[in-house]
């Protein structure tokens, strides 16, 4: 036996491998790898060689998985199975957040932090390597982070596997993410007829290499792994043109396949739960039965659930399952681009096998937006990591209406305030979980929030009283920019709730009067009793500085204002929009009724500011919720222009 | 419904008449000889807040343009009482069932304010667009305007947007 250098290639008979998993265990790994489990090879501990699937080959087909004998002693002779290395780094559920409220009714907000496993990850495929990647780009890309994701990443040690026998699934050459391993591994493993050749690809993978009791690959063996992996390059062909595909997909938004692929789909989620890069979750509170404890726990969730995109009392942006759809497969080839500088898919098949309809992406990217041309967007750049919850307290609560109270809270001793930005804030409320809320009035102590029972968490911090505490993260978002704005006329719309967002904007301009030309300020409500804020709109009406509109959509005969929708305000008024930057906030359908208004004054897209509406759950861009095309509301938004919406504003399921 | 007040009259000469018509939405920009026209079949009047202009059901015999305050366009719902739908502010006009077969009122018209009225003879102004065809091509697309534009937003309403 001769002792090989690193940065070799060194050979392994099949006979010793137990010494690769030996050697893994003494250094107080758990090892990972495939199993047959439930009809299936899935990944899950391995104590020793026996455990993996000897002989075993897997067919897979569209909506079809068989295992079978080979005959052989191969180890490795099948493609991935239904699950990923992404329960073992990103886990299916996970307890991220803790809060408590005392006997005094003081609450803490804290994270959960995990005892991280070191683990080995035997037998990664490059496709695999390449979703690791990818996800690393999600959690780890920034702004904001996943600590708990970055802990167990880069505690695993990788053993990485060549692929030699793809399925009929496998499109990984598509992708340009396999067959052949390249990088993102610690040691890398080609299968032969009696061993592996055995390759480092760290400095951690150098020192395991070297324990290793290996003997010089033989050049006839280094021919047998280069024709290996050219037959399954040769296998997987090239299904999709991956070039090109971004621009392609997305001028098909409106292709009728997503409808006739809606009759197929069963929306079971099973493309999404078994996809290594999905990473939209969820989060659901778990309380003691007193509510003094409760636990935040975070689970995988799929944008093929209903629930994903529903926004309070029953709206829902993408009720259909061809919006799911559409989301989900231009999500994956090309909003994720323009998100994270990649594809979101790697080529590894599992949606194609896993789907019980059978349906095949590369048939459907294939028919919907046919080759090619190329087009990349920008990553983020790595920043930061979440941000902790912080405990403000209730000065004062003033009811607007009969559902709807404004919350005056103060910082805690010591918080820089006057430095943080945003639009947002995501109120927690120990037991009850936590809810957008957009900041209604910036103070110098803290802020106003205004809120409206509409479900449990805003029905629960509608009844605070003073002294109260709630947890607040930083504010979030990318808020109005009132800078646009200086030097210009300013037009204001804010229908119903849109109104609170919108007052920061108006006491800025009642600070800074001059900066800004004329001011029209407009509000819509339900009924006169919903209209908020009337002894303030009253106040700005008497200044005299500032054209402030009001009306109801419907009224009694006692009410002696103005009856008729938001853009009533202003459809005659004679102002000169070519000046103007508008700042627009309310229900969508009330946004664009007043776009189409705002334009025939001659106020083009980019002066037009909305504020978009989604599901937002994180606040941070990582669970996935509130996406819109290429956009994560909570972080690229919730402001917008126009222009920069492009047609998404408006657009049926998106 | 409010107690029915005096309808106070004015008389005012055709040039005053037009001038008060050309700085209205509705009446701004017609030709001269439509606003001469025009000028011809109306009538200024002034009432206080709380009159009844126009029942809902009875002959619309006037379409009126509204010069300065606020009127209310309600409607009966048994059990609700009288629902505001629309109020028709300065240059907008209301009774507009003047012109349209069969001239019956669909609500209920009542100023919310002391109100300043530039009244169109009905029978006079159907009249006329039946027989002028200037006149007919200038102010049908105006009516159809703000009947398109009362029936865009009374759809909005109806989607009672601001209850979610």
């Amino acid at each position: 036996m001769t002792s090989v250098t690193k940065s070799a290639t060194g050979f392994l008979p099949r006979a010793r491998f137990q010494q690769l998993i030996d050697l893994l265990v003494e250094d107080g790994r758990t090892v990972i790898g495939p199993k047959v489990a439930d009809g299936a090879i899935v990944y899950g501990e391995l104590r020793s060689v026996a455990d993996l699937p000897k002989g075993m080959g897997a067919e897979q087909r569209p909506g079809a998985y068989h295992l079978h004998d080979r005959g052989d002693d191969r180890l490795f002779a099948y493609a991935v199975g239904p699950t990923s290395w992404k329960r073992f780094v990103f886990p299916p559920t996970l307890d991220t957040a803790e809060s408590r409220r005392d006997e005094n009714g003081h609450v803490s907000f804290g994270r959960v932090r995990h005892e991280i496993p070191k683990l080995a990850f035997l037998g990664v495929r490059a496709c695999e390597l390449a979703a690791l990647g990818i996800e690393d780009r999600v959690f780890l890309g920034g702004p904001y982070t996943d600590e708990d994701y970055r802990a167990r990443r880069s505690s695993a040690f990788i053993v990485a596997v060549q692929c030699a026998e793809p399925a009929s699934t496998c499109f990984c050459a598509s992708m340009g993410t396999g067959p052949g391993v390249r990088d993102g591994h610690d040691l890398s493993l080609v299968e032969l007829a009696d061993g592996f050749l055995v390759s480092p690809g760290s400095p951690a993978g150098s020192a395991l290499f070297e324990r290793l009791d290996l003997i010089d690959a033989a050049t006839d063996q280094l021919t047998a792994a280069s024709d290996q992996l050219v037959s399954a390059r040769d296998r997987i062909g090239d299904p999709i043109v991956a070039a090109g595909l971004h621009d392609r997909l997305l001028a098909q938004l409106d292709s009728p396949r997503w409808a006739e692929i809606a009759e197929r789909c069963l929306a079971c989620t099973n493309c999404t739960m078994s996809c290594p890069t999905c990473f939209c979750t969820s989060a659901s509170q778990r309380s003691d039965l007193d509510g003094h404890v409760a636990v935040t726990e975070r689970r995988w969730e799929s944008c093929f659930t209903k629930g994903f995109s529903a926004v309070a009392l029953g709206g829902n942006f993408r009720p259909r399952v061809q919006d799911r759809y559409r989301q989900w497969l231009t999500h994956k080839f090309a909003s994720w681009i323009d998100q994270f500088g990649t594809s979101g898919c790697v080529g590894c098949g599992r949606c194609i096998a896993w789907c019980p309809a059978g349906i095949d992406i590369r048939e459907e990217l294939n028919h919907i937006a046919p080759p090619p041309q190329a087009a990349l967007g920008n990553g983020h750049a790595p920043e930061g990591q979440p941000r902790a919850t912080r405990v403000f307290r209730v000065d004062a609560a003033r009811s607007e209406t009969h559902d709807t109270v404004t919350l005056a809270l103060s910082r805690p001793e010591g918080m820089d305030w006057a430095s943080e930005h945003g639009e947002f804030v995501m109120v927690s409320v120990p037991a009850v979980g936590s809810v957008p809320i957009s900041i209604s009035r910036r103070l110098p102590t803290g802020m106003e929030l205004t809120i409206r029972a509409v479900g449990p968490a805003s029905t629960m911090l509608t009844g605070l009283e003073h002294g109260a505490e709630v947890g607040l993260s930083a504010p979030l978002g990318r808020g109005w920019p009132i800078e646009a704005a200086e030097g210009h006329d300013v037009v204001i719309v804010g229908g119903g709730m849109g109104l609170p967002p919108l007052r920061p904007v108006i006491d800025e301009i009642v600070e800074h009067r001059a900066k800004y030309g004329e001011v029209h300020i407009y509000h819509g409500a339900r009924t006169p009793g919903d209209l908020l804020y009337t002894q303030e709109l009253a106040a700005w009406a008497a200044r005299g500085d500032l054209d402030v509109g009001v009306t109801v959509d419907r009224a009694d005969q006692h009410w002696l204002g103005r009856v008729g929708i938001v853009t009533h305000l202003f459809d005659h008024a004679r102002w000169d929009g070519s000046k103007a930057v508008a700042f627009v906030c309310g229900p969508q359908r009330m946004i664009q009724a007043t776009i189409n208004t705002l334009a025939s004054h001659g106020i083009t897209p980019d002066r037009v500011f909305v504020s978009m509406e989604r599901h937002m759950e994180c606040g941070v861009g990582l669970c996935g919720h509130c996406q819109m095309g290429p956009y994560f509301v909570c972080k690229d938004g919730p402001v917008f222009s126009l222009a920069q919406l492009g047609d998404a504003f408006g657009r049926e399921g998106i | 419904m409010p107690e029915t007040e005096a309808v106070m009259p004015r008389t005012d000469d055709n040039a005053s008449l037009v001038a008060l018509l050309n700085a209205t939405w509705f009446g701004a920009n017609l030709p001269p000889e439509t606003q001469v026209r025009l000028a011809g079949l109306a009538r200024r009047y002034q009432a206080g807040a709380g009159t009844t202009l126009l029942a809902e059901g009875q002959l619309a015999n006037e379409l009126g343009i509204v010069l300065s305050g606020r009127v209310s366009l309600r409607t009966l719902v048994p059990e609700e009482g009288w629902i505001t739908i629309l109020t028709v502010e300065p240059g907008d006009i209301f009774g507009q069932s003047a012109v349209v077969a069969p001239y019956r009122s669909t609500s209920t018209v009542v100023a919310l304010q002391p109100v300043d009225v530039l009244a169109l003879d009905g029978p006079g102004l159907r009249a006329a667009l039946a027989a002028d065809h200037d006149l007919a091509a200038e102010l049908y697309p105006r009516l159809l305007q703000a009947l398109a534009r009362r029936l865009s937003a009374t759809r909005l309403q109806m989607l009672d947007l601001f209850a979610r």
